[in-house]
């Protein structure tokens, strides 16, 4: 089953002074159902805006996006929030955890949207999952980066979504926490779950089994990636696709 | 999202930012509290206005007849009025007006000197017949009342009021004392039941009561009255009874139009309604002060809510990410500044009421909660919450997720 099917996308931004900027210019591709897929490119080259259109944050300018089978660029703003809360799950960055709130209530928050209630016990489980058990009720300034990525991950997981968006998850930890955030999320891969992953930095990349490369908004590569075990044989033409 | 958690929600980002919503509290407490507090205040003189006035007529439910034109003002005395009131005109109202059920007549003056051995004091005398008391709701807490006897008999006994018993009778018995009235003794057979302050704090008790025949034969020798108080079997019928009345004291005085009449027909009610107007002015500028309140706490609310959804576009774009829609923020923005004023509104009504309490206690009115006032400023206080917080909810539902997100 296609999990995400986009043709032709397109998405140009309007600068403050009017003066269009295409950041995406013509992407075609499918993801299936259970891929790990990094999505790779020079700064500017379009990936945030492409996992802001996958992830129903934002609508491209032309061309279509298939979530599943169905047409979600056309949906108004609330179907596609009813589409975040039950379907996505995001990581940041910069974690976006609420300040001044426990782990705990953090890994809640998606639950508060759906209508129903609130299973507290699923979002201690989730946090013992990602490893911060104890750090439940700890407020988030009490926590590490790497302790805070997992809260994001454990909270992404709350509406047991089948597609999970990371935008550069590891960019903000050192090497043993981006690590420990890299496993849980091919863990979670190995569940079935669908993971559409951007990043930078090739050893995060090396986790996913398929590497989209953009650049100036097109697509320039889309190629699959070896098991980890591989990956010493494989660095160097990654590297000259990088480095071109 | 449903309503409780959009509560919990709003109670826990009050919670997260204390001073903030400390001051949008206090934004709406200060007004609400100077609105309980003048109301409160307000309303208790106007109780208490109403209170003095009945103590001083001493009952609504009577027909009022005093001699001279609608012009005469003050209270009626011998010395002032016209002498066109008489006996005789009391006796023909008791017998021709059909809803009579007890008439009262009175001679009153002012100022008259009274001497007890070597005390003297000023007090005013009223020569009233036998139901007068009784009407009126006056009543003897020593000895007895002026009776039917004493007016037949032309009796020289007073019963004197608290005020008279304290100036002359310090620490004595008053009972069987004879007193003197412009010279002339009489003997103490009572002592009113104090009324209380009249119109203005003004004691109602400096009096003297004596038989009307007694005070027009025997002190003032005037035969004329300064008023007749008639009580109907039906006080719904007053108007009927006050026309009656004016034909028959038209025809027995001879007046025919367009001569004025020479007497004056009223009813302690209309007197209170003038009372109830000045409480209904007073209402009107409450309506002022409430709309000033109103218009500083709603934009305290509305500032410092505009000041939050400024500072918490990063918290809005999580939240949109995770599934909230725009109606999900708009609701958690307004159930904020809703609850906060809600709470800001109790605050205020708790402290109105005790600012209304100290006023009270100083000026010696009575208590007064107004229930009806308390819970609709809360309500009030709700709405200025929704109402001020429409336009900062909006802007936080509209906050771009994917702007909010990156900074
Ligand atoms: N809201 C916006 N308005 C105008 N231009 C924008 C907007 N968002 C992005 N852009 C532009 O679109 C292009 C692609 O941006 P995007 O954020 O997708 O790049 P990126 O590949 O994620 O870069 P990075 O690796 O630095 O995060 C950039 O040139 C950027 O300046
Ligand atoms: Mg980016």
């Amino acid at each position: 089953m296609k999990m995400i099917s986009v043709e032709h996308l397109a998405k140009t931004y309007q600068r403050g002074d009017g003066t269009p900027v295409p950041a995406l210019r013509d992407l075609t591709f499918d993801i299936e159902a259970g891929e790990f897929v990094t999505v790779r490119g020079a700064s500017g080259s379009g990936k945030s805006s492409l996992l802001n259109i996958i992830g129903c944050l934002d609508t491209p300018t032309s061309g279509t996006y298939r979530l599943a089978g169905e047409d979600v660029s056309r949906w108004t703003d609330e179907q596609r929030s009813h589409l975040r809360n039950q379907r996505i799950g995001f990581v940041f960055q910069s974690f976006n955890l609420l300040p001044r709130t426990t782990a705990l209530e953090n890994v809640e928050l998606p639950a508060l949207y759906t209508g129903g209630p609130v299973d507290r016990g699923r979002a201690r489980e989730l946090l013992g999952r990602v490893g911060l058990k104890d750090r439940a009720d700890h407020y988030i300034s009490e926590l590490s980066g790497g302790e805070q990525q997992r809260v994001a991950l454990a909270r992404a997981l709350m509406n047991d979504p089948p597609l999970l968006l990371a935008d550069e998850p590891t960019g903000n930890l050192d090497s043993a926490s981006g690590e420990a955030v890299m496993e849980l999320l091919t863990e979670l891969n190995r569940e079935g779950r669908t993971v559409v992953l951007v990043t930078h930095d090739e050893r995060t990349a090396s986790y996913a089994r398929r590497e989209l490369l953009i650049r100036d908004g097109l697509l320039a590569s889309d190629r699959p990636l070896g098991q980890a075990t591989e990956e010493a044989g494989r660095r160097p033409a990654l590297t000259m696709v990088v480095g071109r | 999202m449903n309503a409780l958690t959009t509560l919990r929600i709003a109670l826990r980002a009050i919670l997260r930012s204390p001073l903030r919503s400390l001051l949008m509290l206090l934004g709406v407490a200060v007004g609400i509290a100077a609105l309980i507090a003048i109301a409160s205040v307000g309303e208790a003189t106007r109780r208490e206005t109403l209170e003095q006035f009945k103590r001083m007529v001493g009952t609504f439910d009577v027909v009022n007849i005093s001699p001279g034109g609608a012009r005469t003002r003050g209270m009626p005395s011998l010395t002032t009025v016209e002498p066109t009131l008489t006996f005789a005109d009391a006796e023909a109202i008791r017998g021709g007006i059909p809803n009579v059920r007890r008439l009262a007549t009175e001679q009153s003056a002012f100022d008259i000197d009274i001497q007890y051995r070597d005390r003297t004091a000023t007090s005013s005398v009223w020569g009233v017949s036998a139901d007068w008391m009784d009407i009126r709701g006056d009543e003897a807490t020593v000895g007895r009342g002026i009776s039917a006897e004493d007016n037949a008999s032309v009796a020289r006994v007073v019963v004197i009021g608290p005020d008279v018993r304290t100036a002359l009778f310090p620490d004595e018995d008053p009972i069987g004392k004879t007193l003197r009235i412009a010279e002339v003794p009489f003997e103490v057979v009572g002592v009113l039941a104090p009324r209380g302050a009249g119109p203005g704090g003004s004691s109602l008790d400096n009096l003297m009561l004596m038989p009307v025949t007694t005070a027009s034969k025997r002190l003032f020798n005037r035969d004329y009255l300064t008023g007749v108080t008639v009580q109907l079997q039906d006080p719904s019928k007053f108007d009927a009874a006050r026309d009656a009345i004016t034909i028959l004291l038209r025809e027995r005085h001879g007046i025919i139009p367009p001569v004025e009449d020479n007497f004056t027909i009223s009813n302690p009610r209309a007197a209170v309604e003038s009372v109830e107007a000045v409480g209904s002015t007073l209402s009107s500028i409450l309506t002022g002060v409430g709309a000033i309140a109103t218009l500083i706490g709603g934009v305290v609310i509305m500032t410092l809510m505009l000041m939050a959804v400024a500072e918490r576009r990063r918290e809005i774009g999580v939240r949109r990410a995770l599934g909230a829609t725009q109606r999900d923020v708009l609701r958690q923005f307004l159930a904020e500044s809703a609850v906060i004023a809600c709470l800001g509104g109790i605050l205020g009504v708790v402290a109105g009421v005790a600012i209304a309490a100290v006023v009270a206690a100083q000026r010696n009115l009575p208590p007064v909660l107004l229930w009806q006032v308390m819970l609709g400023a809360v309500g009030v206080s709700a709405l200025i919450g929704i109402v001020f917080g429409l336009q900062p909810a909006w802007r936080a539902a509209r906050v771009d997720p994917i702007e909010a997100l990156r900074a």
